[in-house]
């Protein structure tokens, strides 16, 4: 481990985001909306400076230790930043910077509550920072704690609207109350150690499976596993990039955190794989079956969110390093290429004034800028080589093949093939076929250039990391497994193709595969393109579900919910909330008509009551 | 028990008053004699620390709490008399249960404990469960809070059951063995208190009253830190208690402002009022959090400690039900939060928050978070 002045290293990106805090708190009044969006990209792109700072001595195997300053009597706020720690500080800031980026003209309009936009945004990346680098684990509560705030209040941001309102409170119970069993497994172990340090030994020790199950039901809150997903469709509340940084990027990733970190904390038994594995599985397919059959282009891109959680975790839970390491790089991946759909989303609602599928079409030729980035993130979310998408899905498959779970390649693969198809539903949906006649009238402007900077540098990298993925492994993803204890000596090369013999075959493959590809687009290139026109749909004879000639979104979800209809209500566990809530409420309501009356009608009854049960008390125990 | 904490309770106590006078002037609560009230509870409660643990500083304490009952009276209508009546039947009991309770428990412990010792830990018992509104003798406060002017209820709970608290807590350190003795009763008292508390709060409509029932389920995490006597339980019910009156103050001074303007009281039928008090809002939100112990908010600091001591007292069995009682306090203020403050506007337009009222509560707020993120000064000084 390595102190001193180069551990201090470790405090500059959570130095840098405060001070953006700061910043927007005091110059709240006297910046615009623009100019508060311009403090906060210098404040993340600074944080991600620091950041890149970390990567030569992380990457040399080496962890930052570092004692910051004295937060509480006995709980100092120290620092231990290894490889697992710097890939989410890298996601944090990097991908936070590119979709504050977005933000400078996306939240121009909003005069009342930038600042507060901003601040929190801010804070939400400095509470993620320090969660992943904290080595006390009452402090990594704390963060765990302000990260589930600034969801909370940014999901909230437009408080007046019932909607939103409604979304935040749920977010708050859903992710808030399962935290308690993150403070639950703390606190116990901290009776058990004496220690609330993770990397002190004495918790190795002390780490039991109900230690463990503890810290997994906080972490299937947080990322949205089956059964605490519900609470991320009705986020989507929230200004669209919050959506992206945390819904879809960041937040959601830090239950990914938790459950890699525990690799940390002991070593894991074939029981706890196999529970983050069958997790992993069920949520894949529960998040894609239902995005298949949304209307509103973010919850649907909510679901797929919380089915590529379920590739993640099931990565992570395979046990091997390959595993791990797919796990990571998926995590990466996906924070790449799902925060800019949910940008690309963000145009799209901006410039028509809805997110409904059922009334879009044809935006590709007003917003052709947006549309090539969606279909750019589009191919990586469905696995297309030359993607990063396409090489983490290789990498999980190849893990899971390798840890001898053929029946999770299958799920994987079920899962996938629908991710194609709400994929397509969607892109076909909103950028393709005819514009409706409401939108012929209205004046649709392609997003501004620094929102196409931001989403445009999120969609070059999802190829970047496609193209070259060894970039990542070896500078960020190695290292983290390697921090995990880990002795993968797993190399990828160009395309994801593995080193070695095989791995020669698969670059051969992929080289003609991309040779041919480049070869008929120049041939296209060179042809006389026909005039497009709108042609007649083939149905193969059969007549029209409806009186019109066109199929919208509507009829593919009516088909997939008639398909999959008992899957539907068996995989929804909200109405088991529902009820709860209702038995809860009803309780309290039983309890207080039958107490109040007594207790407050007649004192001098309830004290004497009161004296019985307290002498009663006192004979019993 | 040392003087720091008397010195910090007393600045606490100062601070509260300067908030409730502040409020007070643009929101009234009441009048000329309403504040020769408040002010002679501030007096005897503030004169109560400075002269230290002993005999004075009860009766100090327990004059303030006459002087409460007066003031719950002064409201004028029949609720408010009925409340003061209950009131100040509970005082008269717990005073008559403390004083012989204190008296016997003076005269030393007994090994094994003989009907004397049972009697003396049975009157302390009652007297404190009387005062501290635990379960199952809070049958009073619910009725004070709704009958009562907000701050004239912040001025209980915040003031004379706290200073009441402290009492608590120097019996804990002075005669130790009336708790740890029997600890299973405390402990019982302490875990019904929070669950039921928080169940009664669950079915409230009126937000005072589940207010006061937040503040019963409080006092049972509080309690559980007396359990567990010096060091961690004991720090941690100070720091909460210190806390809870913080807390109170914002919560408290929410509903005054949305109350005062309104002209009604605040139920769960009120529908988006941080559209027109965006600060009280804010403060009644960041109150509910400090009150359930969210961090980074100073109610943490406490907290994290009392389920630590709840640990070492009952192992997991007594940390689940302190989360569980948790839990169900944050179904009940999200509730509140979400129904009466967020939302679309009612439709009345009563003018908006006025701005001292703002500005005393946005200065709380920001102390509250401030010693939330930097503990250690006020910790360090204290432990």
């Amino acid at each position: 481990m390595i102190g001193g002045s180069v551990g201090a290293l470790a405090a500059v990106p959570l130095a840098a985001l405060l001070t953006g805090v700061l910043l927007e708190l005091i110059l709240g009044r006297a910046l615009s909306p623009r100019g508060k969006g311009w403090v906060a990209v210098g404040s993340g792109l600074a944080a991600f400076a620091g950041a890149l700072g970390l990567v030569p001595p992380i990457a040399g195997g080496k962890a930052l230790g570092a004692t910051l300053f004295p937060w509480d009597t006995g709980v100092p706020l120290r620092y231990q930043v290894d490889g697992l720690s710097l890939v989410f500080v890298l996601m944090a800031t990097g991908i936070g910077s590119a979709i504050l980026l977005y933000c400078v003209r996306y939240m121009a309009g909003e005069r009342e509550g930038a600042t507060r936009f901003y601040a929190l945004m801010l804070t939400f990346m400095a509470g993620l920072v320090n969660l992943v680098c904290s080595a006390d684990l009452l402090l990594a509560y704390l963060s765990w704690e302000v990260i589930g705030l600034c969801s909370y209040f940014l999901v909230g941001f437009w408080y007046r609207d019932p909607a939103a309102s409604e979304g935040a409170r749920k977010v708050l119970v859903m992710t808030h109350l399962p935290g308690y069993a993150l403070l639950a497994a703390i606190l116990l172990l901290h009776g058990r150690t004496g220690s609330f340090l993770w990397t002190d030994p004495a918790i190795r020790q002390a780490f039991t499976g109900e230690i463990f199950l503890l810290v997994l039901v906080a972490a299937m809150a947080k990322s949205v596993l089956f059964p605490l997903h519900t609470w991320i469709p009705e986020a989507m509340q929230a200004p669209t990039p919050v959506s992206a940084l945390l819904h879809s990027a960041c937040y959601v990733k830090a239950g990914v955190y938790l459950v890699a970190r525990t690799y940390s904390l002991a070593p894991w038994s074939a029981v706890w794989s196999d529970t983050v594995v069958a997790l992993g599985c069920v949520t894949m397919l529960v998040g894609a079956l239902f995005a298949l059959i949304q209307v509103d282009l973010k919850r649907l891109l909510a679901f797929s969110t919380i089915s590529q959680l379920g590739f993640i975790l099931t990565g992570l839970g395979l046990g091997t390093g390959l595993g791990v390491a797919a796990g990571i790089f998926y995590c990466l991946s996906h924070g790449l290429f799902k925060a800019t759909l949910f940008l690309c989303a963000g145009v799209v609602q901006h410039a028509t004034g809805t997110r409904d599928l059922t009334r879009l079409g044809g935006l590709a030729t007003r917003l052709p800028g947006t549309t090539r980035l969606w279909l750019v993130a589009a191919a990586a979310i469905i696995g297309v080589p030359l993607t990063n998408g396409f090489v983490a899905k290789w990498l999980l498959f190849t893990a899971a093949l390798d840890s001898g779970r053929a029946l999770v390649v299958l799920i994987a693969w079920l899962a996938s093939v629908f991710s194609s198809f709400y994929i397509l539903k969607a892109t076909v949906s909103v950028f393709y076929g005819e514009l409706p006649a409401w939108l012929r009238e209205r004046q649709i402007a392609e997003a501004a250039p620094s929102m196409q900077a931001g989403m445009g540098i999120l969609a070059a990298l999802c190829v970047l990391v496609g193209i070259a993925p060894q970039l990542l492994v070896d500078w960020v993803v190695a290292p983290a497994v390697h921090s995990l204890g880990f002795t993968w000596a797993g190399k990828v090369s160009w395309l994801g193709a593995p080193m070695g013999p095989a791995g020669s075959y698969g670059i051969a493959g992929a080289i003609t595969a991309l040779v041919a590809l480049l070869a008929g687009l120049g041939a296209y290139g060179l042809m006389r393109r026909p005039r497009a026109k709108p042609v007649g749909l083939f149905t193969g004879g059969d007549p029209l579900p409806l009186s019109d000639s066109t199929l919208d979104a509507r009829d593919f979800v009516g088909t997939i919910e008639d398909a999959f209809r008992p899957a539907y209500r068996f995989a929804d566990p909200d109405p088991i909330y529902r009820a709860a809530w209702g038995r809860l409420t009803a309780l309290a309501d039983g309890l207080d008509r039958v107490v109040t009356p007594l207790v407050e009608g007649y004192p001098l009854w309830a004290i004497l009551a009161g004296g019985v049960v307290v002498l009663a008390l006192m004979w019993v125990l | 028990m040392t003087a720091n904490w008397d010195l910090t309770f007393l600045g606490l106590f100062l601070l509260l008053f300067a908030v409730v006078a502040a409020l007070a002037t643009v929101l009234p609560q009441g009048d000329r004699r309403w504040w020769w009230l408040a002010t002679l509870l501030a007096g005897l409660v503030a004169s109560g620390l400075v002269v230290g643990v002993g005999w004075t500083r009860s009766l100090l304490i327990e004059a303030a709490g006459f002087v409460a009952v007066a003031l719950v009276w002064n409201e004028g209508t029949l609720a408010a008399a009925r409340a003061a009546r209950c009131f100040l039947l509970l005082l008269i009991v717990s005073a008559v249960c403390l004083a012989a309770g204190l008296l016997l428990v003076g005269t030393g412990r007994n090994q094994p404990p003989v009907l004397h010792d049972l009697l003396a830990v049975g009157l302390v018992a009652v007297g404190f469960g009387l005062k501290l509104a635990l379960v199952p003798f809070y049958f009073w406060l619910p009725g004070v809070a709704a009958a009562s002017k907000p701050m004239t209820t912040l001025l209980i709970v915040g003031v004379v059951d706290v200073a009441a608290f402290l009492e608590l807590a120097h019996l804990r350190v002075a005669h130790a063995w009336v708790v740890t003795d029997w600890q299973g009763l405390w402990l019982a008292l302490a875990l019904c208190s929070m669950l039921g508390g928080a169940l009664l709060a669950l079915a409230q409509q009126d937000v005072k009253r589940m207010l006061a029932f937040s503040t019963i389920d409080d006092m049972g995490y509080l309690l559980v830190g007396v359990v567990a006597g010096p060091g961690i339980g004991l720090s941690g019910a100070l720091l909460g208690a210190l806390s809870h009156a913080a807390m109170k103050t914002l919560l408290f001074g929410a509903v005054a402002v949305a109350e005062g303007r309104e002209g009604h009281a605040v139920t769960l039928d009120s529908r988006g009022l941080a559209a027109t008090y965006p600060v009280s809002a804010a403060a009644f939100i960041l109150g509910a959090l400090g009150i359930l112990g969210v961090p980074p908010i100073f109610g943490f600091l406490g907290r994290w400690r009392l389920y630590l001591a709840g640990v070492e007292q009952g192992g997991a069995p007594v940390l689940l039900g302190m989360l569980l009682a948790t839990s169900l306090a944050v179904l009940y203020y999200a509730r509140t939060i979400h129904r009466v403050w967020l939302g679309h506007p009612g439709g009345s337009d009563p003018g908006g928050e006025p701005r001292l009222a703002a500005a005393v509560l946005l200065a709380l707020m920001i102390l509250v978070v401030l010693l939330g993120l930097f503990p250690g000064w006020l910790t360090g000084r204290l432990s």
